[in-house]
């Protein structure tokens, strides 16, 4: 599921977003947060794994247990968002490398 | 010292995942409470989810959805083949290191 | 043609279309912004448009969840959108840019949990 279906509204992406609200409050806003942050950072695996499915999943098992949000994941959400896309690349990364392969090439 | 033992679990953490599935096939919070109980006290759920999710990356455990008696299904974890030889060289870097260090300790070279 | 498809070349020109297209659908403010994005991130090198797509992508998803939220687009940009550009693309500062993104995100969630009396 990537962007590409957040834009076109398709019914995937739709499914994704009432899973997100049915969740509890504190699980929202933590989600959506994270999501923000994601979309800053571009990491590949937006659009071509499945990291927000995936921890709908996730988040979904902890509220059902009844454990708070941070309780499950740790105070610095950050961290954990970067640990989640540690092996990924991120689309900057790829755009620069495609520049200086092309610059090379220009030489 | 529980900081310091954060630090130095970091590398470890992922073979002590393995180990466990390797065990049974398990989930996140099996897995997390199993380390809290080996004195691993601040291992919480989210580290072993990062961890987990690394390791279905790489094709190293197979993952089945069950469902639970409350609450969403749950995703359960076990070796593959690529996992299993995984936890053959985690343990053998793990001997390595620690027959290294000590001899290290007892001042031989 | 027009200014897009003379940079990226034609074939992408639906990409563009259908990025004007949920554009179209945000406020104001937020289309300025969205503007603003698209020609900051130009000038990245001899780019042929392709590999700033995702890119491009990504900050328009921003874009359309934060105008979701009803956030003020000041609170996502900031003052520097250039410099925000720049750390999008990878470019000088990005890392300093990242550093930032991860206390926002950490200082929203603890200010939006607080107030939700946790």
């Amino acid at each position: 599921m990537g962007i590409q279906d957040i834009i076109e509204g398709k019914k995937q992406w739709r499914a994704h977003v009432a899973r997100v609200k049915a969740l509890p409050r504190d699980y929202q806003i933590v989600y959506q947060e994270m999501q923000k942050y994601f979309f800053k950072v571009g990491p590949v695996d937006l659009t071509e794994g499945n990291l927000l499915s995936g921890i709908v999943d996730f988040f979904e098992e902890g509220a059902a247990a009844g454990t708070g949000v941070l309780e499950l994941i740790g105070d610095d959400v950050a961290a954990f968002c970067d640990d989640l896309i540690k092996d990924s690349r991120t689309y900057a990364e790829i755009y620069q490398e495609s520049i200086s392969k092309e610059s090379g090439k220009a030489k | 010292m529980v900081d310091d033992l954060r630090e130095m679990l970091k590398g470890t953490l992922e073979g002590c995942v393995l180990e466990i599935i390797g065990n049974e096939e398990t989930y996140g919070y099996a897995i997390t409470r199993r380390l809290n109980e080996l004195g691993f006290a601040d291992v919480i759920e989210g580290t072993v989810y990062t961890i987990l999710l690394r390791l279905e990356k790489n094709g190293l455990v197979q993952v089945t959805k069950r469902p639970s008696e409350m609450g969403p299904p749950r995703k359960f974890y076990a070796l593959n083949d690529a996992g299993r030889e995984e936890l053959g060289r985690f343990w053998a870097k793990w001997e390595y290191l620690s027959s290294r260090i000590d001899k290290l300790r007892e001042g031989g070279r | 043609m027009n200014f897009w498809e003379t940079i990226t070349g034609s074939d992408l020109t639906r990409e563009f279309k259908a990025f004007e297209a949920r554009a179209g659908a945000l406020p104001a403010d937020y289309r300025a912004a969205w503007n603003q994005i698209k020609f900051q991130l130009l000038p990245y090198g001899n780019f042929t448009g392709r590999n700033l797509m995702p890119v491009l992508d990504s900050a328009l998803g921003l874009l359309e969840q934060t105008a979701a939220d009803g956030q003020g687009i000041h609170d996502v940009l900031g003052d520097d959108i250039p410099g925000f550009c720049a750390a999008l693309a990878g470019g000088e500062g990005a890392r300093s840019y990242r550093d930032r993104w991860r206390e926002q995100l950490n200082r929203n969630v603890a200010r939006k949990l607080g107030r939700l009396g946790g």
